[in-house]
């Protein structure tokens, strides 16, 4: 077994290291197993039930080593299972439609050669079917002639017959190859199209045939191969109103045509010669070669030739039709198809390429894969060459010396003639190696087993997945070499101009649907247009200014004004250099970098106008500035003088000599200091939260040993320090305030600064013998179970507030920094939970931590370089995350396998201490924080509210794969008051009025007046409301600017109950049959809220239809 | 209608909630109250009233002026409330809890004045929890009866009582003054402030002298059998053992490292623990996706 895979260590392309030895072991694993447990998973199952009884070795095999991936492979076994058509069921099926389909062909008369436009004329007046002749189409002067006659041979090919193919939501396709007698043809009809007119005319007769042909009962509609003008194909749809059994199985016969292997010479279509000499529509491109014509109609001759080597294929390795389906599912989750437009890589190409890859493809010309390989390993080295090996520096087999272009992806198979990847463009070949390379470095996590995201999540979410996307209009014409063209014209164009600000330009989209015969093919490609998707490079993307070639350099500086035109500017920059430049403008009210990028190029290369372009990902951006201060950088002044000034107290709090006791450390921990608060002091009136900070002195022996002691001597410390600052001159203002006053195990005291700059800062003292002490009294035995309670709500707002707050402060500001765009996404997603009023219960530490996995854990897409795709896919996070089955780990750069089991094991644990999820709804723990529930214990959500987030973002994610592009944005963020019972309506303006109002100081000016600190006047009232009303209903509110809570009744009180002093809320006697009972005094409730709020509350709105229903 | 007048012992008082612009709808309230009978009575119980279910912004004043004026029947000496808890969670601790065991008379009364030292409230008024229970105290034992019955009477003629009529202006406001009050009164005066942790501290000071003392007096004196308990050192000896047991135990865990494989059966047991391991994990897996199907229907790609 070691010489075994010893010698695979040396076969098989290693494109890193560890990933290379992952597969070595994994094939090691099946090996030991002794069978192909893997790979035969149908009768998988059986088998291990069966081995049970008496030997459990092979499953011990399976489960060692990996054990982790062990339920990886049963997953995928799974999957398999699920995904493997019925073939038999299909072929008993479909056998007597096909035969019957083959005797129609085979019986249809031939027709005498005519003139291209005479037989069409003929055509379309006897069967009222037009011709699908490609474009440009034959003119009068053509001298050849078109003709039918009987097809030499008709076969069914493709994934049914080899059985490669996976089920999926569309119709089953069967591809009827119909191979075209060598008589119709000249030696030189391989020039300029006269092939193809040829072949349209067959075609337009045997869908002439098969519609007259009686008891088929077929659609017959014309469609276009792989998204090819040049070869239009019959698509033959069972008729709906035929009831019997081909309702239930939905499929369709896609007759697809071939031509002996020997018609045109191999030669003769080499991808470097031109085969359109003349009369072509553009001239200029007469004299380069035709790659793509060639290919097109090289692969006619390859159909039944590729059908028997990956038939042969298949039948040599018994993993390979798994792997197939493996491959087809990946390709298709990542919106890779075989046709033009999406990629040209689809399951047919991964088939072949996984057949050539038997046979080389390594170092020397070694295989990669090998026959003994599983599924698995079969779907893994495929995806490792595919991210490996840079095909665009040709990969040719069975030949030598063929001529490509530069910057092709090519992979020649010289033994068929064929390029395999003719139909992938650059673009689409930059996006395929970015997904392989996705993929494989998941495949190689040794932390996740990544399952979920390589198959199962829908990567091709173009939303999610791109930063920023342009719709162009569609191209007016329909033919595909023409259309190619253009998107590598575009193509070109962006990746010049955008050149390190974009790592990815894909160009995607335009459908062809199939049209029916009697009908001109579309002219136009389907409306949903072209797309050009980015990626963005977070560090470029923003960069005003761009720096061109010196003035010296004549010739680059030329280009690089013909390029740029009145753009481009000779600037001299600092160092002197006299050098061509771009600059844009980077103001905040200006659309993004990249959107003036784009707007100008296309307009001066392609005479697009703004009106043409629909450009999607700025509003995001856009709505965050509206949402929160017109600030979005974290390096923005706000956040930066904030930051200033807590450096400047920090530095005061160091030196200052008027308190007994050294300072250790004074550390940051609030929203506002991690770069991560929606709303910033100093920048409107709004009333917003000091930023907290915690003190830590140096252990001493001289605190008391008594909580409460403790508290007393903080205030005097506080008093202290305040004293101290002030006389330093740092602090213009320091006033000592009091919380949790009248519980002594709790913070009591903290002191509030106000920094010259007049930025307040909450200065807390941490004393880790406070921890001590509550973990003592929470394992005194004499303690009652109501004592205790409180003891440990004490002990985790201890924790949360002196050791898991400046933690995270410290983690998260280490993280926006790596990653630019995390705060800006923070803040925007905090922003969408205000919005949904759901401030009062989502602590803003839940909505980082959910960001920051967005982030950190990106898979299987990047990580995010815009405020689109991080919240796109915070939400997508939320809607896919079974908070109460699944934990969620975040990763803040050392979340291992161990911590992971951590935190899973606490997870449990709190699962059954308390299965009804009444204190604890959701877990998020990391890596720095294993608990899991600092966040979100005590109902921070409930589960009425975390059930409500997620259908929110459920309800977001089916929005947006509705709209699509054309979603709004605001739809998003507006949130509906019609589920709630009761609507508080605040009024606005008194709130607004009075926020400004604090004790005025002489010294301060105007502006600073307005950031002495507020009271958060709705959170208080809310605050007040739940306190009264504990369990009796729920309340929703967003931040200060919020104006309205919403309520929701307890459903559970609605109900009349007997009278008991446990009732803990206001009741009315009802007057039933029963005596004692009484419900709940809605209306008193009511009226009492709008006594407590008093000046506060404009309006209560009841809503009626919801309320009752008693 | 009989049945309103009385529910499970309790007479019901109706009370109309006054209309507020916000709320302009009528609204009744019912007060369910009874003599006070606690199980264990003290010397004020047979002049105590037993409220049930006292709006969310009730006062002492509110109830005063309720029986005192509204039902013109007996003056209330003071009212004590459930305690509120003002904070948002059910959890949240409500009161000191230093509820060591005491032994000695002087230290505890000094520890009970020290309970007492509190710093200053920041809050004007606090409000009741919703169906919130409240004693109220009359001057006399026949205030007290007049007042229940004037209750009953009032509710039999549906007499018109509004809540808090009159009251109004002898109380800190509700809405944005309160929480504006509320901001003033977390910053306490200075000097306020220094005096309470001087006062509390030199009381805290005292008690641990004063424990001491009679902690030292206790060594010294024998009890009714003529023995003198012996103790030895501070009393933060448990803490100590804590440390001193986890020491011990990370010792032992030390020494006995790199002996696991000593002998044969040593490594063997450890293999076939490592097995069995291995297996109970993949049992788990497949327990894993069974349950995974289970919920989330068959695996397959979106």
């Amino acid at each position: 077994m070691s010489t075994h895979s010893a010698k695979r260590r040396r076969l098989s392309p290693p494109p890193d290291e560890s990933s290379h030895a992952r597969i070595i072991n994994r094939d090691k694993q099946a090996d030991s197993d002794g069978s192909n447990i893997t790979r035969k998973a149908a009768s998988y199952t059986p088998r291990i039930t069966g081995r049970e009884k008496n030997d459990r070795s092979a499953e011990l095999a399976l489960a060692s080593g990996f054990y982790k991936s062990s339920f990886f492979k049963l997953q995928l076994d799974e999957l398999l299972n699920e995904l493997r058509p019925n073939y038999d069921k299909h072929v008993s099926r479909l056998q007597e439609t096909l035969q019957e389909l083959k005797t129609v062909i085979e019986s249809l008369p031939d027709r005498p050669p005519k003139s291209a436009l005479e037989a069409e004329k003929e055509l379309r007046g006897s069967h009222g079917i037009t011709v699908p002749f490609p474009e440009p189409r034959p003119g009068k002067d053509t001298k050849y002639t078109v003709s039918y006659s009987r097809p030499s041979n008709i076969n069914v090919v493709g994934s049914l017959s080899l059985r490669t193919g996976a089920k999926s939501s569309e119709p089953l396709t069967v591809d009827l190859a119909v191979t075209m007698p060598n008589t119709l043809f000249q030696e030189k009809d391989y020039v300029n199209y006269r092939y193809f007119h040829k072949r349209a005319y067959y075609i337009a007769s045997l869908a002439a045939g098969i519609r007259e042909a009686e008891g088929l009962g077929f659609n017959v509609k014309f469609g276009l191969q792989d998204g090819d003008s040049l070869r239009p194909v019959i698509l033959l749809a069972p008729k709906r109103t035929d009831e019997k059994e081909h309702v239930s199985a939905k499929f369709q016969i896609r007759i697809i045509t071939a031509i002996e292997d020997s018609l045109f010479p191999i030669s003769r279509t080499l991808p470097a010669r031109n085969n359109i000499r003349q009369g072509s529509t553009d001239a200029s491109a007469s004299e380069e070669s035709t790659p793509l014509y060639n290919a097109t109609l090289r692969s006619e001759a390859t159909v039944t030739l590729y059908h028997k080597y990956v038939y042969n294929a298949a039948r040599n390795c018994e993993s390979f039709r798994d792997a197939c389906i493996l491959g087809r599912t990946w390709l298709r989750q990542r919106g890779l198809g075989s046709s033009l437009y999406s990629g040209g890589f689809g399951g047919f190409e991964w088939t072949i390429l996984m057949s050539l890859l038997f046979e080389g493809g390594g170092p020397n010309g070694k295989p990669v894969l090998l026959k003994s390989y599983s599924s698995y390993q079969l779907f893994k080295a495929t995806l490792q060459f595919l991210a490996g090996r840079d095909l665009t520096s040709p990969l040719l087999f069975s030949a030598t010396d063929i001529p490509f272009h530069h910057g092709v992806p090519a992979l020649y198979d010289g033994k068929r003639g064929l390029n395999v990847l003719y139909k992938v463009t650059p673009w689409s070949y930059a996006f395929l190696r970015r997904e392989a390379n996705t993929t494989v470095k998941m495949l190689n996590e040794s932390r996740d087993d990544n399952f979920d995201k390589v198959f199962i999540i829908k990567v091709n979410e173009p939303l999610l997945k791109f930063d920023r996307i342009v719709k162009l209009p569609s191209p007016d014409c329909a033919s595909v070499l023409r259309n190619l063209h253009c998107q590598t014209a575009i193509y070109d164009v962006l990746a010049k101009a955008l050149g390190d600000r974009a790592d990815l330009i894909h160009i995607y989209g335009g459908v062809t649907e199939p049209w029916p015969v009697e009908a001109k093919p579309n002219r136009k490609l389907e409306s949903k247009g072209v797309f050009v998707g980015l990626l963005l490079n977070t560090e470029n993307a923003a960069r005003a200014v761009d720096h061109g070639p010196f003035a010296e350099q004549k010739e680059e500086a030329a280009s690089f004004r013909s390029f740029w035109g009145e753009k481009a500017e000779l600037r001299r920059f600092k160092d002197g250099s006299i050098r061509e430049s771009l600059v844009w403008t980077d103001e905040a009210s200006s659309p993004s970098i990249v959107y003036q990028i784009l707007a100008y190029i296309l307009r001066r290369h392609f005479n697009y106008t703004e009106d043409d372009l629909i450009y999607i990902g700025d509003e995001y951006d856009q709505k965050l500035r509206e949402g929160g201060d017109n600030v979005f950088s974290y390096s923005s002044p706000s956040f930066q003088s904030i930051t200033d000034a807590f450096n400047s107290v920090q530095k005061s709090i160091k030196d200052m000599d008027g308190v007994p006791l050294t300072v250790r450390q004074l550390a940051p921990a609030s929203p506002s200091l991690r770069y991560t608060a929606l709303r910033l002091q100093g920048t409107t009136g709004l009333p917003c939260d000091p930023a907290d900070i915690v003190l830590q002195f140096e252990s001493s022996a001289r605190w008391p040993d008594d909580l409460k002691a403790i508290q007393m001597t903080k205030v005097a410390f506080l008093v202290r320090i305040g004293d101290c600052l002030k006389s330093s001159g740092v602090a213009s203002l320091c006033k000592v305030g009091l919380e949790n006053e009248s519980i002594g195990i709790l913070n009591n005291a903290f002191l509030d600064i106000t920094h010259m700059s007049g930025i307040i800062f909450r200065l807390r003292i941490h004393h880790d013998r406070e921890q001590l002490l509550l973990e003592r009294q929470l394992k005194d035995k004499g303690a009652s179970p109501l004592t205790k309670q409180q003891v440990a709500y004490a002990l985790s707002a201890y924790k949360r507030l002196f050791i898991q707050t400046p933690r995270l402060t410290q983690a998260i500001r280490t993280l926006c920094t790596r990653f630019p765009l995390l705060s800006p996404t923070i803040r925007l997603a905090k922003h969408w939970f205000n919005c949904h009023l759901l401030a009062g219960h989502v602590s803003q530490e839940l909505i980082e931590l959910l960001v920051v996995r967005v982030f950190t854990q990106p898979y299987p897409w990047d990580t995010p370089s815009s405020v689109m795709a991080g919240f796109l896919r915070t939400l997508h996070l939320l809607s896919r995350w079974d908070w109460q089955q699944e934990a969620l780990m975040v990763d803040f750069g050392e979340l291992d396998q161990k911590a992971m089991e951590a935190i899973q094991t606490r997870f449990s644990a709190w699962r059954s201490i308390d299965p009804a999820m009444n204190t604890v709804a959701l877990f998020v723990a990391s890596d720095i924080d294993v608990d899991g529930v600092t966040w979100t214990q005590h109902e921070m959500p409930p589960k009425v509210v975390a059930a409500r987030m997620r259908t929110l973002a459920k309800a977001a994610m089916k929005l947006l794969r509705d709209e699509g592009y054309g979603l709004d944005i605001s739809d998003l963020f507006h949130t509906s008051l019609a589920p709630y019972d009761f609507v508080i309506n605040l009024r606005a303006g008194l709130l607004r009025e009075h926020s400004g109002l604090s004790t005025r100081f002489k010294n301060l000016d105007g502006r600073r007046i307005a950031q002495a600190a507020k009271p958060a006047v709705v959170k208080s009232f809310a605050r007040d409301l739940q306190a009264c009303y504990n369990q009796n209903m729920l309340l929703f509110h967003g931040d200060e600017g919020c104006s309205v809570i919403a309520g929701l009744w307890n459903p559970q009180i609605f109900k009349p109950k007997s009278w008991t002093l446990k009732l803990a809320y206001s009741t009315c006697p009802v007057e039933s049959k029963l005596a004692d009972e009484v419900s709940i005094n809605r209306q008193a409730v009511l009226s009492e809220i709008a006594r407590l709020g008093a000046d506060l509350v404009d309006s209560i709105e009841v809503h009626t239809g919801l309320a009752s229903k008693e | 209608m009989k049945k309103d007048l009385e529910i499970a012992g309790f007479s019901i008082l109706p009370i109309r909630f006054p209309s507020t612009p916000a709320f302009a709808k009528p609204a009744t309230h019912y007060l369910y109250l009874r003599a006070h009978e606690p199980r264990i009575p003290d010397a004020d119980t047979p002049r105590s009233m037993f409220i049930v279910n006292v709006p969310a912004d009730t006062t002492e004043t509110h109830l005063r002026h309720l029986f005192g004026t509204q039902l013109s029947a007996g003056r209330v000496e003071r009212v004590e409330f459930e305690a509120v808890e003002s904070k948002q969670k059910s959890a949240a601790p409500q009161a000191n809890i230093m509820s060591k065991k005491r032994k000695r008379v002087t230290a505890d009364e000094l520890q009970a004045q020290l309970d007492g030292v509190e710093l200053p409230s920041t809050w004007d008024r606090q409000l009741q929890k919703s169906g919130a229970r409240a004693i109220v105290v009359f001057a006399d034992k026949p205030s007290m009866e007049a007042s229940l019955k004037a209750a009953r009477k009032a509710a039999k003629k549906d007499t018109k009582i509004v809540w808090g009529e009159g009251v109004e202006d002898r109380l800190p406001s509700l809405g944005l003054q309160r929480y504006l009050n509320h901001e003033q009164l977390r910053y306490p005066d200075r000097a306020e402030l220094l005096r309470t942790v001087n006062d509390y501290m030199t009381m805290f000071s005292q008690v641990a002298e004063a424990r001491k003392r009679e902690e030292a007096r206790k060594a010294q004196e024998p009890d009714e059998d003529g023995f003198i308990t012996v103790t030895s050192g501070p009393k933060l000896a448990a803490a100590a053992h804590e440390d001193e047991a986890r020491e011990l135990i990370e010792k032992q865990k030390q020494k006995s490292q790199g002996l696991e494989d000593f002998y044969r059966f040593q490594s063997r047991e450890k293999r076939k623990e490592k097995q069995n391991q291995l297996l109970k994990k993949f049992d788990d897996d497949k327990r894993k996706l069974a349950d995974m199907k289970k919920r989330k229907g068959k695996i397959a790609p979106e």
